[in-house]
């Protein structure tokens, strides 16, 4: 037991610095005929990166500070359009349709329409986030109260529950692991649609302008310590969501 | 745990192959891509094969924009035959915001590259063997425009203002021209991203806008500003000024075909000077080539164009020239506003004009 507790912890560990050991000494730049000005070595942008760990953290806050703004607000409104379409199922529908329509414009197609209506760099990339966050948070929730155990609705009813009790002490409850889902879902989603729409900004901060900038400028090294940067943030916000769910929906099978 | 292992080499085998696979598939997909404009080639090869059966060389060369009348010499030498003449079947790649010159000459996706000097020299520094081999602009076309209310007349004016560039190598002439007026391009002003159009200054979210006399700038005259609502600072009157569009090759490409490069060079500059020498109708040619913006926009563009490979007084006759003062001048802005950290070597190793005078004997 504990011999395969070692192992399970081993292997990806393992895997890992295989990884970087064969690409700090060259073997994939080798096998794909690279040389180390085009591909970085794992050193050299370790080095960079703590040569300039301040900009590169308070460009990571900037992009991290928009990705959650507008997770929280994309969230939001996705999940009053999941409760508008189960109280009102004639006509609330419609919403979650729209959004669904809304999720399938490209994130490059909706940055610069973003600039058009925000002057500044910060509001364009909460705005992207939000359209972005919306329709997975909607479909989740949605379907997370509506998808309810026959008996429990049973018994909502022969106890003459009234709709707001079954919203509150049924539906809800029912909804929390499909909304965890969607945070995670679009925890991951926030932090891509943040750095692509920096691409297009205007503004010069952040993570995906530090990126595109410098790999266009020949600073690979830099492009890629800001590449290592945006990674460790997504993992360190994505574990936060699943801690948090551990948390709140202790009882459900999947925590167990 | 034999199991275990077999999957374990089963994941590596898959990784390796998807790995092999993405290269292979990278390679179609430019060469099948590039398809598409070798059909036109052909079509017009077929026709001169005939009367001179002679065995054509392939080329390919790499825009640095998409296919306007920023390129129109290649277009034109293309459409007149020139390159026929010197034996050569050239592709013209188009180029893109995603797509880098710089990087696809060095791993071999295109032969010759057209990009900017001031970022050609930011590669060699870093190591990447790439070679100067022709200097078609011998002007800078970077304007910093502001509609005339803003009442920015002079550099010193920017200070407190919002001033966009496109970044990504373009911005050393904007950030010279504010530190040698002495401003702190952090401190002093907002220094912003900029898009490809010119709407964050018709909407006035930027005070100050990069332009391009042959592109942006036409933007806002078809938009309907006056040349008196707007005011131009032009980075060759600041004394700010760098080289641009310039060729460049691998060295290890150029040590095998400095014979092909020389005929190259040979017929763009005729495509050159026929296209400097009528503007109007080589914007339409290039208009033909790629109908992504209207005639009008070709048209003025190359008009605006002829002016920076022939600028007044200059001979048509050294079209290409590499003037190494001007060189000399953006390797040393380069160097003092912070795009080089080191001084720029302009050794025949880097630039190398005697492929120019081959061509031009």
């Amino acid at each position: 037991m504990k011999r395969e507790k070692i192992m399970r912890v081993f292997w990806p560990i393992g895997f890992g610095i295989a990884f970087l050991l064969l690409w700090e000494f060259g073997i994939f730049h080798d096998l794909l005929n690279l040389k180390p000005f085009q591909l970085p070595i794992p050193s050299e942008i370790a080095i960079t990166l703590f040569e300039n760990y301040e900009q590169a953290f308070s460009d990571m806050l900037i992009t991290v500070t928009g990705a959650l703004i507008g997770l929280v607000i994309g969230s939001f409104i996705g999940f009053c359009i999941a409760v508008v379409a189960t109280i009102f199922p004639k006509w609330g529908f419609g919403g979650m349709i729209l959004v669904t329509a809304l999720n399938a414009v490209p994130i490059v197609a909706l940055s610069p329409i973003m600039n058009l209506w925000f002057t500044t760099g910060m509001f364009q990339k909460i705005g992207v986030v939000t359209v972005v966050c919306m329709a997975a948070m909607a479909i989740n929730a949605y379907y997370g109260m509506n998808d309810l155990k026959p008996f429990s609705l049973d018994l909502m009813h022969s106890s003459a529950a009234s709709r707001w009790h079954i919203f509150k002490k049924l539906r809800l409850p029912n909804s929390l692991p499909n909304v965890f889902t969607a945070l995670r879902i679009n925890i991951a989603s926030a932090i891509i649609a943040a750095i692509i729409s920096e691409y297009f900004a205007t503004s010069t901060a952040g993570l995906g302008f530090g990126i595109k900038d410098n790999l266009r400028k020949a600073e690979m090294a830099m492009g890629w310590s800001y590449i290592v940067v945006a990674s460790i943030a997504g993992v360190t916000l994505y574990l936060f969501i699943v801690l948090v769910e551990r948390d709140v929906i202790k009882w459900h099978a999947s925590q167990r | 745990m034999k199991k275990r292992i077999m999957i374990f080499l089963l994941t590596l085998t898959m990784i390796l192959s998807l790995i092999l696979t993405g290269c292979s598939s990278s390679d179609e997909g430019t060469s099948s891509g590039a398809a598409s404009t070798e059909e036109n080639v052909d079509a017009t090869v077929d026709a001169t094969v005939e009367e001179e059966p002679k065995e054509l060389v392939d080329l390919t060369l790499q825009l640095k924009w998409l296919p306007q009348s920023q390129f129109m010499g290649y277009y034109v030498a293309q459409e007149k035959g020139y390159y026929e003449e010197e034996g050569i079947n050239i592709e013209i790649l188009p180029g893109g915001s995603d797509i880098i010159p710089e990087q696809q000459v060095y791993n071999g996706a295109a032969d010759v590259g057209v990009t900017w000097v001031s970022s050609l020299l930011k590669y060699q520094s870093q190591g990447w063997e790439l070679v100067h081999v022709g200097q078609p602009f011998q002007k800078s076309a970077m304007l910093l425009v502001s509609k005339a209310d803003t009442g920015i007349e002079s550099a010193e004016d920017l200070a407190g203002k919002k001033v966009s560039n496109w970044f990504g190598g373009n911005e050393y002439e904007i950030l010279a021209l504010l530190e040698s007026n002495g401003l702190d391009s952090e401190a002093d002003l907002e220094l912003v991203q900029q898009d490809f159009t010119m709407n964050q200054l018709m909407n006035d979210e930027v005070d100050a806008a990069s332009a391009m006399t042959y592109n942006e700038y036409g933007l806002l005259l078809e938009a309907g500003y006056t040349n008196e609502e707007l005011n131009v600072l032009d980075m060759n009157d600041e004394g700010v000024a760098m080289l641009q569009d310039c060729l460049f090759v691998s060295e290890e490409w150029i040590a095998e075909n400095e014979d092909l490069y020389v005929r190259f060079l040979r017929a763009s500059i005729k495509g050159w000077a026929d296209a400097s020498a009528d503007p109007d109708v080589a914007g339409e040619t290039v208009f033909n080539v790629d109908q992504s913006v209207s005639k009008e926009h070709q048209v003025y563009m190359a008009g605006e164009i002829a002016k920076l490979v022939v600028p007044e007084g200059f001979d048509p006759a050294n079209i290409g020239y590499t003037d190494m003062d001007a060189m000399q001048q953006t390797a040393d802005l380069a160097l003092e506003y912070g795009l080089l950290s080191e001084e720029a070597d302009l050794s025949e190793t880097f630039v190398n004009t005697s492929y120019w005078e081959a061509a031009t004997k």
